[in-house]
């Protein structure tokens, strides 16, 4: 299956000056393409590079050298403020831990996106609620966001991504936390995403979840290794 | 953004750790209370001093022996002045002068029914009377036909304090100086600042006071009374002319003597307490500065704090600007409810202590939007560095920070 283009990158590295000034390679020569409506899992053991690929992915890193695109306008050289305005719009993260707001309601936790993105309070309202009946957690809509157990916070966590309608939802380790059963019935919640259509990419380094994913690109000591279709 | 929403989350977020916030805000409520307790009490008291000295009206002045400024208060010395100065300015028909009054005093042991006390015993002639508008509780006040005769007249607590409450003492006797003096008259003067000083005061015929009390010549003042008021300065200045002729003084030599007009006096004691008041406000006004540093102090922990916070704000789409002022509203929060807390303490603070110290009740509302002033500024200087420290974290290490 033909996917368009939707995140491009050509010849990425990204570098860390380390403190004693050594020059770190977090990932070298990275040339790979999102395509709109994929599930694919960036798999890799720890400091192979994966979670650094994530946030160049996401647009909270930029390249030290390379091109980066999303949907084919090359945003490398993209201002804090420009790279704001993809992550609210076109990107949806989903985070291990510290994914909610505290002292925040989970109504809240979920408007907040579309505050930063200016729609109007009752749009807001009327939205994340419809995000949390979708995560099948409406009935936590008042609770503050520090009583949930750990599927329900991934679950607002899903609904806070979604809220702004993104064209794709990045997973960083998103069932890290979680006990086998609830990290599953997640999974599961991905899964549907992707066949209505959304694109996700989901960062683990367990096979079993990254099995739910229709591509598995294997990364190690900063660079693709592998990337299979199943 | 909006600023409702940041506004909102600012109250929650400080609410959640209200502890930390109540004593953040301490050192702004301390600071603005202060600055409106003494701003207020400054201006109850130049209320006060005003209300009482103009009871004497403004239409007056005197003369004291001696060329310095203490004079005007009994504190000079030099060339006494006599009776026969004040009767020649009286003979000298200077226009405008309406009384001339010569007064001496002395601080003098009056006993009566074996209460012996010492009061400010006053010389006067009926003028002075006229002047000073005493309410005559019993009998009469010094008149023409006193002179020589030894009279006195009690203010109403000297009355009270040798022959009891309530009780009529005109004809009973007192002592000064082992000379018995008949009571012709007690007084009550309004006003409980210069009109109590003459409530516990007696007054006796003035050459009364300079033959048997003094046993000198030397009055204490001249005071001296006018018709208008538009021209008292010029009225002064003639006067000033007239003794200096009078008294021979020198072309280029200082006066030997000063006159000070109730006009001049209240300046005099309104500049000194306005002074006095605006720099204590001004020095409490610091401790606002000092609070501030509290507030950024405070505000740098919380940004510290909250990295991973700010790094999943950056990552749903938060702008740098958002960050600042979500912070900087926190700050903002702080020190203007602080100032406002400070403010309703300040103002029931000095309304109670004007309440007890019988002072009249003003609240300096010049100060109350210094206050509301300098508290915000507070809040936006002192939160400006944490806020921008904020801002400026970039979304992957904010992330990252453990």
């Amino acid at each position: 299956m033909k996917h368009t283009p939707l995140i491009r990158l050509e010849r990425v590295s990204k570098h860390y000056i380390l403190e004693n000034g050594d020059r770190y390679p977090a990932l070298t020569d990275i040339t790979l393409t999102i395509g709109q409506g994929e599930f694919a899992a960036i798999m890799g053991p720890s400091g192979s590079g994966k979670s650094t690929l994530m946030h160049i992915l996401g647009a909270l890193d930029t390249a030290s050298s390379g091109c980066q695109f999303f949907r084919d306008r090359d945003i490398s050289a993209y201002s804090p403020n420009q790279l704001a305005e993809i992550r609210n719009r076109d990107i949806g993260f989903v985070f291990q831990s510290f994914n909610l707001l505290p002292r925040t309601s989970v109504l809240k936790n979920v408007e907040r996106p579309m505050v930063y993105g200016g729609i109007e309070k009752n749009e807001r309202r009327q939205r994340a609620l419809e995000m949390l009946a979708l995560m099948k957690i409406a009935d936590k809509a008042e609770s503050m966001s520090n009583r949930l157990s750990g599927g329900q916070v991934q679950r607002v966590a899903i609904a806070r991504a979604l809220v702004m309608d993104p064209a794709i939802i990045l997973a960083d380790e998103p069932t890290g936390n979680l006990d086998t059963k609830t990290a599953h019935e997640i999974m599961e919640f991905i899964k549907e995403l992707n066949k209505k259509g959304k694109t996700i990419v989901v960062i683990t380094h367990e096979e079993d979840i990254a099995r739910y994913a229709h591509r598995q690109i294997r990364l190690l000591d900063g660079r693709v290794v592998s990337d299979t279709h199943t | 953004m909006e600023y409702r929403e940041l506004f909102l989350s600012a109250i929650a977020t400080l609410r959640s750790n209200l502890v930390r916030t109540v004593l953040t805000m301490l050192g702004i409520i301390i600071g603005t209370s202060a600055v409106i307790l003494i701003a207020s009490i400054g201006a109850s008291s130049i209320a006060f001093i005003t209300r009482e000295l103009s009871q004497f009206g403004t239409n007056y002045f005197q003369i004291a022996p001696g060329a310095n400024f203490m004079a005007a208060f009994g504190g000079g010395s030099g060339e006494p002045l006599t009776i026969e100065d004040s009767d020649a300015i009286r003979d000298a028909q200077i226009p405008n002068i309406e009384t001339v009054a010569p007064i001496g005093f002395a601080s003098r042991p009056v006993s009566a029914n074996d209460v012996n006390k010492t009061y400010l015993v006053y010389g006067l002639t009926p003028e002075a009377q006229v002047m000073l508008k005493p309410t005559i509780l019993y009998g009469r006040d010094i008149a023409d036909e006193d002179e020589g005769s030894k009279v006195i007249v009690l203010g109403i607590d000297v009355s009270e304090d040798l022959f009891g409450n309530d009780t009529d003492p005109v004809g009973a006797a007192v002592t000064i100086d082992d000379a018995k003096y008949r009571v012709i008259g007690v007084t009550k003067s309004s006003g409980s600042f210069m009109g109590g000083f003459f409530n516990s005061a007696v007054i006796v015929p003035l050459n009364i006071m300079m033959r048997e009390i003094r046993g000198d010549e030397e009055l204490t003042e001249i005071d001296i009374s006018v018709t208008d008021t538009e021209i008292l300065d010029e009225t002064m200045e003639e006067v000033t002319q007239f003794l200096r002729v009078r008294r021979n003084i020198k072309d280029g030599d200082e006066n030997d003597f000063t006159l000070t007009s109730f006009k001049e006096s209240l300046g005099i004691i309104e500049t000194v307490t306005g002074l006095l008041t605006a720099l204590i406000a001004g020095v409490s006004a610091i401790s606002l500065v000092v609070g501030g540093v509290g507030v950024m102090n405070i505000m740098l922990v919380s940004v510290a704090e909250r990295t991973r916070e700010i790094g999943l704000l950056k990552s749903i789409g938060a702008r740098d600007e958002d960050i600042l002022a979500q912070f900087l509203i926190e700050s903002v929060v702080i020190t203007v409810s602080g100032g406002m807390i400070g403010i309703f303490l300040g103002i029931s603070g000095s309304l109670l202590i004007a309440t007890v110290a019988g002072l009249p009740r003003v609240v300096s509302f010049p100060w109350i939007v210094i206050a509301v002033v300098i508290s915000t500024l507070v809040g936006v200087v002192f939160g400006l560095y944490p806020a921008r420290r904020a801002s400026r974290l970039s979304p992957i290490d904010a992330l990252r920070h453990e």
